[in-house]
């Protein structure tokens, strides 16, 4: 009787311990797994998680692109009207998921010019390196709106190489 | 033992001996069994068969074994097992999102983790092999895996420096410094200024008793639970300078008795010539005048006020100096004159320049701060303070000792006690077991520990002496990360090798330009060689840039054509021959040793290359999108009305062939010009001239910087 009692006793105790142990911790929100957030532009309630590669592309973006690409610009008004045709904002699924890695990388590394479009927008070609424009165009695909697909095929294309 | 003694052992000693050989078999057979099912091998399998759905198979399982994986670096103390589960990790072809995790590639970056391993950058334990030990704190295990969100706290234990891609780890040094974290405790990485708070030696001919009692009771700058900052109740974006202490009434009267006591040597106050003292005084429109003084000085450049505009009151200007709304009610009309005459001889190491007045200017200047930046309300709360009392006195500066003021004040014959508070310059390496919790609920992490004590600094020690400080949710992380950051000096010399030293760089001219340099605090805006504040345009290379004709002009008359900007050069009133000392040395000694200004010759160009060269400017290449002229153009760009009297023709050729190669960083692309169109376009803007005013380089200001 004594026994059974006891046993009884060292099971619960090594239950409790194996519970103690394997405690199961709150999985991370995606925020807090991303190396930076960037705000929805159009609700910016809504954090976006930009991985390593987004994060550079934002970092580039809030240097070079942001004067002509966005309505609000870190040193007050933006440039975006002084410019014809207005250039598109870059958080615009509506134009910029159309269009494929590879018109994305040659728009700007050849400038508008080079595909019949405004001289207005200069080439980086000589500024930028090619992964420089890969995170820039990896930051695009992560804050347009509508959000962006990525091609159903996974092609070579989605490596940008 | 005879042997017919052993056959005859009872039967129930026999069964016992069968039963217990039979356990034991069995318990051996077990752990072969234990073995397969370990955690490791459950994913080694899975990777290979989830190798063998996709279309490279072969690539995929080139490498893959059967045993553990390890990257082994004795040098770094890595021995990181996390390759056995974490297969795929250098198969570019893994690297999109839909591939499950344990297998999914890692992102590029710039070091790869075959030569770095992945603790070192991730933490958590690189020789467990099980997926609990590896990523979590376990009894036996002290490193829990560092969540991304914080990853550029490791970046941070090697480069000491500021990197571009780490942004928080910047802000979070950036805030420990603009928060004075130094005053108190030991930072790695962090300098030391030479002023962390004003020296208060003097502090009692500045201001009154009431006015510091307002202070100490509620610092002008508040920031609430929420981060939000205000400054004299006007919200701002500007960093809050001193914390709020929570002082009971007495220590309030106490240290306030004490500081209202400091008066240090008299100064005399100076005496205006008293025939401008009559006119002025009378005169209704000195104040009105004083005003129009301080805008056109652009004191706005470094200090703030609170402006109404369309029912909105906002502050408008810039942090270096303190914002001045209400700076009228606190300090005395005599003070303010010898200061606004020689800064430094109240505070030597005042940012604030040494303006050239004239009487009339000082009059009216210190007549508008002292009667119109004013609220009458600000001191209404304050009871009446008598005559402070000595042991009041003493008591105020006994608690000047024992709060911490002395670590961020200085007053002569006061010592601040020495480590105020404790050691942070190796926090990011402690364990837990050394870490203080007491009786808070917060999880026993090094990360919870740092972010419950910046929270609230008594939550895990009640006894803190730490002030409470308010920061937004990304500026906790910010700050958490640079103290991630600080591990230590690193214990092997391996490690030790891949510590990238932060580079102080330092720019104190000799000489006469030393003098006015110093005296204009130019450094507090403009970089030179790396040295110096990033409000103003770089200058290291001004004199290759700029025309000297045109540089001692612009200190006479700085002007911009930028409506937009609130943050303008100052006119400091230089005399006619410090700003020909200034432009002296910036033109002969400031250049660029890749621009020869013999080797392009305004004299050669021609107006048919002009012409070209606008043709170029307006059709091929559309400079007008970024660049203003006259009234039309975009303003990413300084504006280039000017640019004939501004920039010299080499520094525009050397420019147009690779801006970058001059100005590391700037945002102009660098195209393929040919040398014809290069020398076009200086042609063209060389044409570019207005009359006798000089306009602005300074236009790169902001947009351009």
């Amino acid at each position: 009787m004594n026994r059974r009692r006891a046993s009884v006793l060292l099971f619960c105790l090594l239950t409790a311990v194996a519970g103690c142990r394997k405690q199961p911790s709150a999985p991370p929100s995606p925020a807090d797994r991303a190396y930076d957030v960037e705000a929805d532009w159009n609700d910016p309630q809504r954090m976006i998680s930009l991985g390593y590669r987004a994060a550079q592309g934002k970092r580039i973006f809030y240097t070079q692109c942001v004067w002509c690409h966005a309505d609000a610009t870190p040193a007050g008004p933006s440039n975006r009207s002084n410019v014809t045709p207005t250039p598109p904002l870059m958080n615009d699924g509506a134009t910029l998921n159309k269009e494929t890695d590879p018109t994305l990388r040659n728009a700007i590394a050849l400038g508008g010019s080079a595909l019949g479009k405004s001289a207005m927008m200069p080439p980086y070609g000589r500024t930028l390196t090619d992964e420089e424009i890969t995170d820039l165009i990896a930051y695009i695909r992560a804050i347009a709106q509508p959000l962006y697909q990525p091609p159903a095929q996974p092609a070579a294309g989605a490596a940008g190489k | 033992m005879p042997a017919e003694h052993m056959g005859r052992l009872p039967f129930r000693l026999r069964y016992i001996f069968a039963v217990s050989s039979i356990v034991f078999l069995a318990t051996l057979a077990i752990s072969p069994v234990k073995d397969l099912q370990r955690e490791w091998k459950h994913y080694k399998r899975g990777y290979v068969r989830f190798a063998e759905q996709r279309p490279d198979t072969k690539r995929l399982l080139a490498d893959v074994h059967p045993d553990i994986d390890q990257i082994w670096l004795p040098e770094m103390n890595v021995v990181d097992r996390c390759t056995t589960c974490h297969q795929g990790m250098t198969q570019p072809s893994l690297a999109d999102a839909s591939v499950p995790q344990p297998f999914r590639a890692h992102p590029p970056m710039p070091h790869s983790p075959t030569e770095w391993g992945c603790t070192i950058c991730h933490r958590g334990q690189g020789p467990a092999t099980e997926v609990a030990e590896a990523h979590e704190t376990t009894l036996a295990w002290e490193q829990p895996l560092l969540s991304v969100k914080f990853i550029q706290g490791s970046c941070g234990s090697c480069h000491q420096g500021d990197l571009a891609q780490t942004p928080k780890l910047n802000r979070g040094r950036q805030l420990l410094a603009e928060f004075n974290c130094i005053g108190c405790h030991r930072l790695a990485g962090v300098g030391r200024p030479v002023m962390l708070g004003p020296d208060l030696t003097r502090i009692g001919s500045k201001t009154s008793r009431e006015w510091i009692y307002k202070w100490l009771k509620e610092p002008r700058t508040i920031t609430d639970a929420n981060g939000n900052v205000t400054v004299n109740g006007y919200e701002t974006e500007e960093a809050p300078r001193m914390p709020q202490f929570k002082l009971k009434e007495e220590e309030l009267r106490a240290l306030s008795a004490y500081l209202s006591s400091l008066r240090g040597q008299p100064v005399p106050p100076y005496s205006f010539n008293p025939r401008l003292v009559a006119a002025l005084a009378k005169n209704p429109e000195a104040v009105t005048q004083g005003e129009v003084r301080f805008r056109q000085m652009f004191c706005s450049t470094c200090h703030s006020l609170a402006v109404t505009r369309a029912g909105e009151t906002k502050l408008i200007g810039g942090d270096i100096g303190p914002e001045l709304t209400k700076v009228g009610s606190k300090v005395i009309r005599d003070w303010l004159v010898a200061w606004l005459r020689d800064p430094q001889a109240y505070l030597p190491h005042s940012k604030m320049p040494r303006y050239e007045w004239s009487d009339e200017d000082l009059f009216r200047v210190t007549r508008y701060i002292t009667e119109q930046l004013t609220d009458s309300d600000l001191l209404k709360d304050v009871p009446a303070l008598p005559d402070p009392a000595s042991e009041e006195i003493q008591k105020g500066r006994q608690l000047f000792l024992e709060k911490g003021c002395a670590s961020c004040h200085h007053i002569d014959g006061v010592s601040p006690q020495k480590d105020f508070g404790p050691d942070l310059s190796a926090l990011g390496a402690k364990n837990v077991s050394q870490l203080e919790f007491s009786q808070s609920k917060i999880p026993r992490t090094l990360l919870a520990y740092i972010q419950a004590k910046i929270t609230d600094p008594s939550s895990v020690n009640t006894a803190a002496r730490m002030p409470q400080y308010h920061l937004t949710a990304d500026d906790l992380d910010a700050v958490t990360i640079a103290l991630l950051a600080m591990t230590g000096p690193p214990a092997l010399p391996g490690l030790r090798r891949l510590v990238v030293e932060r580079q102080e760089p330092a720019f104190q001219p000799a000489g006469a330009f030393g003098k006015v340099y110093e005296r204009y605090k130019c450094y507090v805006c403009h970089k030179f060689n790396g040295f110096g504040g990033d409000l103003a345009p770089d200058l290291s290379y001004e004199g290759s840039r700029a025309r000297r004709p045109w540089i001692a002009d612009f200190l006479k008359n700085p002007q911009t054509l930028r409506p937009t900007l609130v943050l303008r050069m100052p006119q400091f009133n230089m005399t006619r021959q410090e700003a020909n000392i200034l432009a002296d040395y910036l033109s002969m000694t400031l250049q660029h040793p890749s621009v020869d200004l013999e080797a392009a010759d305004a004299q050669k160009f021609t107006p048919q290359m002009a012409a070209l060269g606008k043709e170029l400017y307006e059709v091929k290449y559309q400079c007008q999108a970024c660049h203003t002229i006259g009234s039309t153009g975009g303003y990413v760009g300084p504006n280039l009305t000017n640019a004939g009297n501004w920039l010299t023709p080499a520094w525009t050729e050397a420019w147009l062939r690779n801006p970058q190669a001059l100005v590391p960083g700037v945002i102009e692309p660098r195209r393929s010009f040919t040398e014809e169109e290069i020398r076009a376009l200086a042609a063209y803007l060389q044409t570019l001239r207005q009359g006798a005013k000089p306009t602005t380089g300074a236009a790169s200001h902001g947009a351009g910087q």
